[in-house]
């Protein structure tokens, strides 16, 4: 017995989910086809393989000659419709959800205490399932597998491309749930087995080895609140003064240093695209891009109006003043996504600031341009380049991300307000207030999230913020 | 047809004539490494300079501190007085200067304001003295901030420039557009033999030249010493010393060999009528090359000339554009070869730069 647990342990139980061990378990599945664990890894084989070949076309037809299995099913589809023989349980028959029901208390887990990392597993899985949507999801996977496994589905090589792409990324979450929970009540097993064995020792690890996956799924939470469509992309963040004059366009320009640092904090790139600066101080609007993984899913919590109280120092009457600066920002869809086609005789640009004759007369480094899309009236703008030709590149980035955006809003794809662009943003719709007059504070109006410190925010410390926003947002959601 | 060839054979003597003598006298002209010691040197722009200066943060704050009360000390009194740089530009420049200079300008631009007794040293490209020195010639001997820097960022290229050549301008990137369409819609002009006739720091016949296919060449040929001496400069910087050959000369003359050959041509030749040159904005009336600026008394010389001329050196198909002084040159430009080389060219006509100007005359060479 115990021989045969060793050897369990080193094919399951200290098993990392790594691609290459699933590929090794799969060869195992053709000859055990009853077996549901098999299947359900040959089904992240196939999610695997596929990813890596996506774009070799000639891959489809070795798919399709082998796809199936020896019961005749298809993987993918064979592995959803019997994700009940999937589930993973203990071998007294305890399930995950089964563990949250037992409501064993969850101690600090500096405690060795293997209930209380067991059921705070099972409380950040069941977090993590709700925040993923995660029924909307193995729903999405099962229509995604059923496109996947026609015939005729590489005769459009891009939408093909995209389908394999939102396929593969969806498995990788499922694959990473399902890798814990199958641990979870494999280690489960194990510390039964151990005591009845009276083996401390192997007890003792696999209680460690509780203790790693109860951290390591707390980060996953975090995670997990990123799981919109466009979350992962880069994304353009503008900022608006209200009215109210320098004041309200030095608040502005605050607000902007505080995404340029906080973006930096990220370790995003940070570029700005266009700055239209105030007559005295600040700015009238901005646009600035931020580079770098999930940038839009944590910049989209930012949206909205965000209201400063203090004693201005443009004023020499020395009054307390309110001002406003509206915030929006907009995802840069990457490759894999469908752009809004532009065409060039819709578009007109032009030079800004050209005045005098132009040409050999005139020598300046200034060489803003603004397009506008004439059916759409958008406009984008970029002055920041050092060539009129570099600022049109950008200036026709960022229309193009803003026509995709209005694209996106059309066909309501994403939460209404983050697809809102910076003129649709209502005056009314604050999200958030700083005060350094005549006490300190930040708060979210949003979540009631707040603080005593509002440098430390205005030097871009705002992912408290932020986090606490998206999961008082997606929690919140019922599934 | 018959025309062009009587034409061509009775330039024929004078041509060979014109060529032995040339080849006696002429340096090589061509962008060879092997230039004659008496050839102009190319300067290297700042960016492109080891940073081999040190010197302290603290020291480069006060520089930088000076540099900038300098700036606001000129407000808009140069946008008044000649459409010259206002203090919102100059600041803008200042910052790239820093870029340029600097090896980590990132750090140093992040928090400018923050001590004056931060002793950690910094790498810069150019000595303390020099960054005071050329900062004090931009703003109060108005020298071209391309000048300072020794280069201009030119569509996707960055171009080394110093006095003596023409900073390219925005407007004439959209040349290389134009030749890019015409391209799109006749493949043979991607493959043939391409001109750029006067071609300063060879801005166009490298812009154009990265356009082309691989058989594609371009020939950019200057009067200028400094301006060839730079442009074979930044065609060895891009890698097309393959693609652009690099000649000195007035014009056509140093293309005579190729007489009827090319595909295409392009020139941004001096158009600005001689008697503005007196009121051009500082920095170019007081800095830039007059040969590079002066039309002749309407301007129109040297285009007039090259309108000329492109009937002989264009293959029939064959496309042109060159850039004007705006609306009036344009109009008159595309009435001259409607009525004086009638036949000669096709859908000849103007295109507008971004500021709503005539700047540009395009046409075919009639099959
Ligand atoms: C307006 S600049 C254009 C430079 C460059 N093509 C550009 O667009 O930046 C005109 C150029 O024509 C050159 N040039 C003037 N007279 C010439 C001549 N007779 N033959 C050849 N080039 C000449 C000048 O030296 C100058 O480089």
């Amino acid at each position: 017995m115990s021989f045969l647990i060793l050897g369990r342990r080193s094919t399951q139980l200290s098993r990392i989910p790594t691609r290459e061990l699933f590929l090794f378990s799969c060869s195992f599945s053709s000859q055990s086809p009853n077996n549901s664990i098999s299947n359900y890894r040959s089904t992240i084989f196939y999610s695997w393989y596929n990813s890596s070949n996506r774009r070799n076309k000639g891959f489809s037809s070795i798919f399709n000659g082998r796809a199936k299995n020896p019961s005749g099913s298809i993987w993918g589809v064979r592995f959803l419709s019997s994700e009940a023989a999937v589930e993973p349980t203990t071998a007294d028959g305890l399930t995950v959800e089964g563990i949250i029901a037992k409501n064993w208390n969850i101690l600090d887990d500096s405690e060795d205490d293997w209930k209380s990392h067991a059921s705070s597993i099972a409380q950040s899985v069941h977090l993590i399932k709700k925040r993923l949507k995660w029924k909307r999801l193995m729903y999405r996977l099962e229509v995604l597998s059923a496109q996947l496994n026609k015939a005729d589905l590489w005769d459009d090589p891009v939408h093909a491309g995209k389908i394999s792409r939102e396929h593969g990324s969806l498995m990788n979450k499922v694959e990473d749930v399902m890798a814990i929970e199958q641990e979870l009540v494999e280690h489960i097993d194990m510390i039964k087995l151990a005591r009845e064995e009276n083996d401390p020792e192997l007890e003792s690890e696999s209680v460690k080895a509780l203790l790693g996956i109860r951290r390591n799924v707390k980060e996953k939470e975090l995670e997990a609140l990123l799981s919109g469509e466009h979350d992962n992309c880069s994304c353009f963040i503008e900022v608006q003064a209200g009215a109210g004059g320098t004041e309200s366009m030095d608040w502005a320009s605050m607000v902007m240093q505080m995404y340029k640092m906080w973006a930096q904090r990220k370790g995003y790139g940070v570029s700005v695209v266009d700055e239209m600066p105030g007559e005295i101080a600040g700015i009238k609007r901005a646009t600035i891009k931020v580079d770098g993984e999930n940038a839009f899913g944590y910049a989209k919590s930012e949206v909205g109006v965000h209201r400063l109280v203090r004693i201005s120092p443009f004023d020499s009457a020395k009054r307390r003043h309110t001002s406003f600066v509206a915030v929006a920002v907009i995802p840069i869809l990457g490759d894999g996504s469908t752009h809004v086609q532009i065409n060039e005789s819709d578009l007109r640009i032009e030079r800004y600031r050209s005045g005098g004759a132009g040409g050999q007369s005139v020598n300046t480094t200034e060489s803003a341009v603004r397009i506008t899309h004439i059916p759409t009236g958008i406009t984008a703008s970029c002055q920041n380049e050092r060539s009129q030709h570099s600022n049109k590149a950008s200036a026709m980035a960022v229309l193009q991300s803003r026509l995709d955006q209005l694209e996106m809003a059309r066909q309501a794809q994403m939460n209404a307000q983050h697809t809102q662009s910076l003129t649709e943003i209502s005056w009314g719709n604050q999200i958030r207030t700083y005060v350094l007059h005549p006490y300190r504070m930040v708060k979210d109006l949003r979540t009631n999230y707040e603080v005593s410190d509002p440098d430390s925010v205005l030097e871009g410390d705002l992912d408290d913020f932020i986090l606490s926003y998206l999961s008082t947002s997606i929690d919140k959601d019922e599934e | 047809m018959r025309l062009t060839k009587l034409s061509e054979r009775r330039l024929r003597p004078a041509c060979v004539s014109k060529k032995m003598k040339l080849s006696f006298i002429r340096p090589i002209s061509c962008c060879s490494v092997s230039s004659p010691a008496t050839s102009v040197k190319p300067q290297k722009p700042i960016f492109l300079r080891p940073p081999t200066f040190k010197t302290t943060i603290s020291d480069l704050q006060k520089w930088h501190h000076w540099a900038k009360s300098l700036i606001s000390s000129v407000g808009s009194t140069f946008l008044e007085l000649d459409n010259g740089p206002d203090s919102e530009l100059l600041l803008r420049e200042l910052n790239w200067l820093v870029e340029d200079a600097i090896e980590t300008p990132k750090s140093f631009l992040q928090q400018p304001h923050k001590n004056y007794n931060d002793n950690s040293s910094v790498a810069v490209r150019a000595s303390l003295e020099q960054l005071y020195m050329l900062w004090k010639r931009r703003v109060e001997e108005r020298m071209p901030f391309q000048y300072v820097v020794g280069c201009e960022h030119w569509r996707d290229l960055v171009l080394s420039v110093q006095e003596g050549v023409l900073i390219p301008r925005p407007e004439t990137e959209l040349i290389v557009d134009l030749v890019d369409d015409a391209i799109k819609e006749n493949g043979e002009l991607r493959e043939g033999l391409w001109a750029d006739l006067g071609t300063g720091s060879g801005a166009l016949a490298i812009g154009i030249a990265r356009i082309l296919g691989t058989s594609g060449r371009v020939v950019a040929t200057d009067l200028s010493p400094v301006a060839t001496a730079v442009a074979s400069y930044n065609v060895q910087r891009y890698d097309l010393e393959e693609k652009v050959h690099v000649k000195q000369g007035s014009w056509f003359e140093p293309l005579r060999d190729n007489e009827g050959e090319f595909v295409g041509l392009v020139s941004n030749p001096p158009y600005i009528p001689s008697k503005d040159i007196g009121g051009l904005q500082a920095e170019v009336g007081r800095h830039e090359p007059r040969l590079a600026l002066d039309g002749g008394a309407s301007g129109m010389n040297d285009l007039i000339h090259l309108c000329d001329g492109a009937v002989s050196m264009l293959r029939p198909g064959g496309f042109f554009a060159f850039e004007t002084n705006g609306d009036e040159q344009s109009k008159f430009l595309v009435h001259y070869i409607e009525t004086k080389k009638q036949g000669n060219f096709s859908k000849v006509k103007m295109v507008s730069d971004f500021a709503g100007i005539k700047r540009f005359i395009t046409g075919f060479r009639g099959r």
